[in-house]
């Protein structure tokens, strides 16, 4: 308990960790500025009370005064260099996916080639197939990080690009699970739906929405045990559609649940099951919602297993 | 074969090779005719020349950027040739900037597959329907 207070208060560790100095790093400068105040205020009532002289009090609240708003200025320049750090961090991440998106294009399309050649003494054998197959398989995922990233990026700094259009629910969510078909053979996992007919439409971007969904339906197949099940329903309350997946699977310990929806958040219990993913994927989740006027929230228990809930407001 | 892509022009703006290779050989395979060009001056040089039926333009490209492209067919005599934008630049900005300068639709690569661009193709080919 009390190393641990103390890891918290150790400024200089934390201080090498975000790369600042120690005249840049506000935690230093903050505990500095009170100890300053304290030493300063108590010399002053010394010296007013023990001289009585009016002149040296107001020169030493003033040398006071002077000294904090040093110390202020200081912090400032500590957080600009954080955020600017932030700012290139994202950009630097923006680049990179960014150059990477045209040479997996570029396989991309070149597998589809020859998956679609139509003469016949031209098409690869089967057994390559296979082989190409696992190329196809791999840089779909690559292209899919690349492109999350990109996405995360994008609506951080506010270019992310929405298209309003009103969606059928119901359709995305059959989609989505088409989609796990082959993990949830894998697996062996029960996939049970349940949605209501005749749902209303809700707002929002096509190809986010698939983002939304694939997120958390393939969230709860990959955490679920072998053999285990994933119920997902849809349904409809008052002006808005309501969306969950629950799983059985290794839950998320309770200490966590506050980071979930943060960037880069990966659960403890998760990597000591899994080791893909790179922690964005409910990040987007929130955010993409959030641009469309719903909400997501969860509950889970270690052990026990998840449920993701979603709301989205009816199309008027 | 769907048949509205029969002897089309199409002029492939693309400067990356493996990609470009790619995406003439799939229209190839539609029964197009596919014109490249590895630069927005040879783009623009070709569209005055060959007369494409529609043209595929990318947005990063030596010499002229696609917009600079975009913008000069726009205000030649070519100005009713499809300009379907095909690019990784989904920006809110690049994609406003290139409808407003007059591109039919913004594709973006990472997307969509050879099959679903040419999909596009010909929902945007002019007299689409009569070909059907």
């Amino acid at each position: 308990m009390f190393s641990r207070f103390l890891d918290d208060y150790n400024f200089v560790s934390s201080c090498k960790k975000y790369g600042l100095g120690l005249w840049q790093c506000p935690n230093f400068l903050f505990l500095m500025m009170g100890f300053i105040t304290i030493v300063t205020m108590v010399g002053t009532y010394f010296v007013s009370s023990r001289f009585g002289n009016e002149g040296t009090t107001i020169m030493s609240v003033t040398f006071e005064v002077a000294i904090i708003f040093t110390i202020g200025s200081f912090i400032i320049r500590g957080v600009e260099r954080v955020a600017e750090a932030n700012i290139m961090k994202t950009e630097f991440i923006s680049i990179i996916s960014h150059q990477l998106c045209t040479p997996l294009s570029a396989i991309k399309w070149n597998t589809e080639i020859l998956e679609t050649e139509r003469d016949p003494k031209e098409c690869i054998p089967e057994k390559q197939s296979v082989f190409l197959g696992n190329i196809k398989k791999s840089n779909e995922q690559m292209l899919k990080m690349v492109t999350d990233l990109l996405e995360v990026a994008r609506i951080d700094q506010g270019r992310a690009v929405f298209e309003e259009k009103p969606l059928d629910l119901a359709n995305l969510v059959n989609e989505s699970i088409e989609g796990f078909q082959s993990i949830v053979a894998e697996k062996n996992v029960k996939i049970e739906p349940q949605i209501e007919p005749n749902l209303q439409k809700v707002c929002g971007d096509e190809k986010k929405m698939r983002v939304v969904l694939d997120n958390l339906i393939g969230n709860a197949i990959k955490y679920s045990k072998e053999g285990g099940k994933v119920e997902i329903k849809l349904g409809m309350k008052g002006r808005n559609i309501f969306f969950s997946v629950r799983d059985w699977g290794v839950g998320i310990p309770h200490f966590q649940h506050s980071k979930v929806f943060e960037k880069f958040f990966r659960s403890r219990n998760e990597s000591r099951y899994r080791t893909d993913g790179v922690g964005i994927g409910l990040y987007l989740v929130r955010a993409i919602l959030k641009h469309c006027g719903g909400k997501v929230w969860f509950e889970s228990k270690a052990g026990e297993g998840s449920i993701f809930y979603f709301s989205l407001p009816i199309v008027k | 074969m769907d048949g509205s892509l029969a002897k089309k022009k199409i002029l492939i703006v693309e400067d990356d090779r493996a990609l470009q290779s790619a995406l003439a050989e799939f229209l190839l395979q539609e029964g197009c005719e596919t014109i490249n060009a590895f630069d927005g001056e040879e783009g623009l040089q070709k569209t005055e020349a060959e007369k494409p039926d529609l043209i595929l333009l990318d947005l990063i490209l030596p010499k002229k950027d696609g917009f600079e492209v975009l913008a000069e067919i726009m205000k030649g005599p070519n100005k009713d040739i499809p300009v379907l934008i095909l690019t990784n630049l989904e920006d809110l900005d690049n994609v406003q900037k290139a409808l407003d300068l007059g591109a039919k639709t913004f594709m973006i690569k990472s997307d969509l597959s050879l099959r679903d661009i040419v999909e596009k193709v010909k929902e945007n080919l002019p007299n689409a329907d009569s070909n059907k």
